[in-house]
């Protein structure tokens, strides 16, 4: 059906409109400074002290609070404080950015005899905050105020000003995390099946991979073990004991059971005790026994698909479904080596994730809280030894973290050695902001041919321009937005997609209370 | 009281306003005199691209005062190639180590270390420019080399070197200002500052009450016209001589009431309000406003 002329413009108007151009930034941002600096901190909860290792001595540490940020302002040299506006930022090359604030309390004591020496929210650092975020000056605004205070009511935001200069995040394109992607490999000449997961938790990032060797028998590999561990040994290790229990979990179809028992029958441990210790033997030889087994329960625990790890669930049950996860990877390279399946396609858009200026934000945040972590140990540790009072303004150094998340973004040196993360906003035309705010990159070396990753593909249909993209060396690497992509957000509570699952009739999803079942007659 | 009687600190020769510095020249605020330029440019003489990982940097950060061993100290890297494994690398581990217990040889390194990490801290809370930091910490040093901290304390003179560098820069910070973000205690602050201030003959003079206006009156939302205003009976005061003695904090919160009285503006305070934002009683205030009114207008 043709759609009438004007409807046509009003559609394309609506696309075009000021709000929707940088969105994704400012969306990402938001949910960042809503959400993700209180997780961030939440996730460090406390920090702990060498205080009280020495004998007579009462042990510190230090408890985190809630986290909040205001909006942006300067102190100047005589002490005053004043609401700052993105243009005399960019005027007087000084920084966009806000206090932020966090309650920490400083406790003293035993367990079950803690008393709080100090407890304050203390100004921990300067957040730079985000043209057009809720924390920006400007929010809210009609047209002629940002007039007033010289602004463009035409500018999308959705960038930083640091030391004057405007700086905008890089959205990068990464392989999707968490999930399984089989395909072919080579090694030593043979053609092997494997299975990778790239899994991430609170900002670690392990690679998983289970491989299948050209006789035939299964491996797995994962970080902290150097080389790689038979399957069945793992498996056992997690607490799928019984051969039955096993190859049950892991397929029902009789080409792959066959498949299965050939491992079970090479497996040279029969119980989880026993897979225990020879995973003892691969993480710490040479040590003493108990130490070995204390060493296998941390790796497995630890580093072992992160993912399935959650607040509330027994470590018990994480096992079994890191057991279960394992047998679904082990599943896809015997389907792979049936040609029961194809190799998954790397390129294919649903196994892409973008990361916007929120998710790095919140990358930066959290080494720098660490880093402040660290700091205030130190001094709690240095105050105690001159015995000094304890108390939370003292020991905390704003300008820690406030370097740590200015730096980045001033230079683009991202931390886990990224570079050019942060770009200097392309002010050629209007034009060219637009298309800056709206690009995105490839992590994937330029020096390299890489040619199917530099190809359109079928489905950045109605998400990524097909013909915007740099000549030269970039190309295909670079590629921007188009106009009607919408950009999804992940789910703030996954237990609500849990309990719609388990609703469902999926079993065994750990760390669900209770299950309220509804009966059809209901 | 004359601003030009502070050496040390660059003024513009036409004015004696302040000199700001960016990349190319060197002009003063007020009159916008361009004292120097055409200097050389201080940037990197090499482009970076973003696939080599080599840095083309030829020297390291520039030295500076602000650190204990004016920032000239190796550090055992862990290598840009292959990883040590084995024997050699815990051999590069225990190096490290050593290496890092090395770095400060003597007591008096460690004192400096702590001292500008003090210092560091109560810049950042006070939000003080670098150059602060900087002048602090080679005051801080002068003071150790000048056999001072025998009996006092290490975080009082971090904290009244960055007092006393506020008031050789005129920059309006108030004891109470810095103890409240510092380590140390008032006593500790004010022995620390008379040992600096007998010993090393800091260039200070009495404070001058204007360098208090922007501050209050921006604090108590006050227009310009007023802080004119108030400017010009500071100025009727020094000429008078009638300050001698007095808080300047208060005679500046005093002008700024009387001058909001004056001017009759919307906007009227209360001397509560004006010796809040200023740290003093209502009673300072109203003394001030009452020498104002025994002062005549020009």
């Amino acid at each position: 059906m043709e759609l009438d002329r004007t409807l046509r413009r009003d559609i394309s108007r609506e696309y075009f409109s000021k709000e929707r151009l940088a969105e994704h930034h400012y969306r990402s941002f938001n949910s960042f400074l809503n959400r993700g600096m209180q997780e961030v901190v939440d996730e460090k909860a406390t920090i702990e002290t060498d205080i009280g290792d020495k004998e007579g001595e009462e042990p510190v540490h230090v408890e985190l609070g809630d986290v909040r940020v205001v909006t942006p302002r300067v102190r100047e040299a005589d002490g005053s404080e004043e609401l700052l506006y993105p243009q005399e930022a960019r005027l007087r090359n000084i920084t966009y950015s806000a206090p932020v604030f966090m309650e920490m309390s400083i406790v003293k004591g035993e367990e079950g005899d803690q008393r709080v020496v100090d407890s304050t929210e203390t100004k921990i650092g300067r957040m730079p905050i985000m043209v057009g975020s809720e924390k920006c000056n400007i929010a809210g605004f009609s047209d002629q105020e940002l007039i007033e205070i010289g602004e463009d009511p035409a500018d999308p935001g959705g960038y930083f000003i640091v030391n004057g200069s405007e700086r905008v995040l890089m959205t990068s394109e990464d392989l999707a995390p968490n999930k399984i992607l089989a395909e072919y490999d080579t090694k030593y000449g043979d053609e092997i099946q494997v299975a990778k997961t790239f899994s991430q938790r609170r900002g670690y990032r392990a690679l998983v991979l289970c491989e299948r060797t050209r006789d035939g028998l299964l491996e797995v590999s994962f970080p902290s073990v150097s080389g790689s561990i038979n399957f069945v040994t793992l498996v056992r290790a997690l607490g799928l004991e019984s051969d039955e229990e096993i190859v049950h979990k892991v397929s029902n179809d009789p080409e792959v059971v066959k498949y299965m028992l050939e491992n079970l029958e090479e497996a040279d441990v029969q119980t989880k005790e026993e897979a225990i210790e020879t995973l003892g033997k691969r993480v710490a030889s040479g040590q003493g026994k108990n130490y070995q087994l204390k060493r296998a329960n941390y790796v497995i625990d630890r580093y072992l698909l992160p993912h399935l790890h959650e607040d509330g669930v027994e470590e018990e049950d994480v096992r079994i479904n890191k057991a279960h996860y394992l047998c679904r990877m082990a599943e896809a390279c015997f389907e792979l080596a049936l040609n029961r399946r194809e190799s998954d396609d790397k390129d294919h858009y649903a196994n892409k994730r973008l990361k916007v200026s929120g998710d790095l934000m919140r990358d930066l945040f959290r080494t720098a809280l660490n880093k402040l972590a660290r700091d205030v140990k130190y001094q709690l540790e240095r105050a105690n030894m001159r015995n000094r009072q304890l108390s939370v303004n003292t020991v905390v150094r704003s300008d820690v973290l406030t370097e740590r998340l200015e730096h980045p973004i001033a230079t683009g040196n991202w931390v886990g050695g990224r570079s050019g993360v942060s770009q200097l906003v392309d002010r050629t035309d209007f034009m060219g902001v637009l298309s800056h705010l709206r690009r995105l990159r490839s992590p994937l070396s330029r020096s390299q041919p890489h040619f199917e990753a530099r190809d359109l593909h079928a489905t950045q249909w109605g998400r990524i321009c097909p013909s915007e993209t740099p000549e030269g060396p970039n190309c295909g690497l670079v590629k921007n937005f188009a106009q009607a992509m919408e950009l999804s957000q992940h789910v703030e509570d996954e237990q609500e997609l849990k309990r719609e699952l388990a609703s469902m009739g999926v079993e065994g999803i750990p760390g669900l209370e209770s299950i309220a079942r509804t009966t059809a007659d209901d | 009281m004359q601003r030009s009687d502070v050496p040390d600190l660059e003024r513009c020769p036409e004015c004696a306003g302040r000199i700001r510095e960016n990349n190319a020249e060197r002009l003063c605020e007020q009159c916008g005199l361009i004292c120097t330029e055409d200097r050389i440019d201080p940037g990197p003489e090499w482009r970076s691209f973003d696939d080599t990982n080599e840095s083309q940097r030829r020297t390291g950060a520039p030295l500076t005062r602000s650190r204990h061993d004016r920032g000239l100290s190796t550090e055992i890297g862990y290598g840009s190639s292959s990883r040590l494994t084995g024997r050699k690398r815990r051999q590069m581990h225990r190096l490290r180590r050593e290496h890092n217990r090395a770095r400060i040889p003597t007591k008096a390194d460690r004192n400096r270390v702590y001292g500008f990490t003090e210092i560091r801290s109560l810049i950042g809370h006070l939000s003080l420019p670098r150059s602060v930091q900087e002048q602090a910490c080679s005051l801080y040093t002068s003071a150790q080399k000048a056999n001072l901290f025998q009996g006092r304390s290490l975080e009082g003179f971090a904290a009244a070197s960055i007092y006393a560098v506020c008031r050789i820069l005129s920059i309006p910070r108030t004891v109470e200002e810095i103890v409240h973000e510092a380590k140390a205690t008032t006593n500790e602050l004010k022995a620390a500052y008379d040992a600096l201030n007998r010993e090393l003959g800091l260039p200070v003079g009495p404070i001058d009450p204007t360098q208090y206006l922007p501050r209050f009156a921006s604090k108590l939302d006050l227009d310009t016209s007023i802080e004119r205003h108030a400017k010009q009976s500071v100025q009727r005061l020094l000429e008078n001589r009638l300050i001698g003695g007095r808080n300047p904090c208060g005679v500046a919160a005093g002008c700024l009431y009387a001058a909001a009285q004056h001017l009759e503006t919307s906007v009227s305070i209360t001397q509560a309000d004006a010796a809040n934002v200023a740290d003093v009683t209502p009673a300072t205030v109203r003394s001030t406003v009452d020498l104002l009114g025994e002062c005549p207008m020009n």
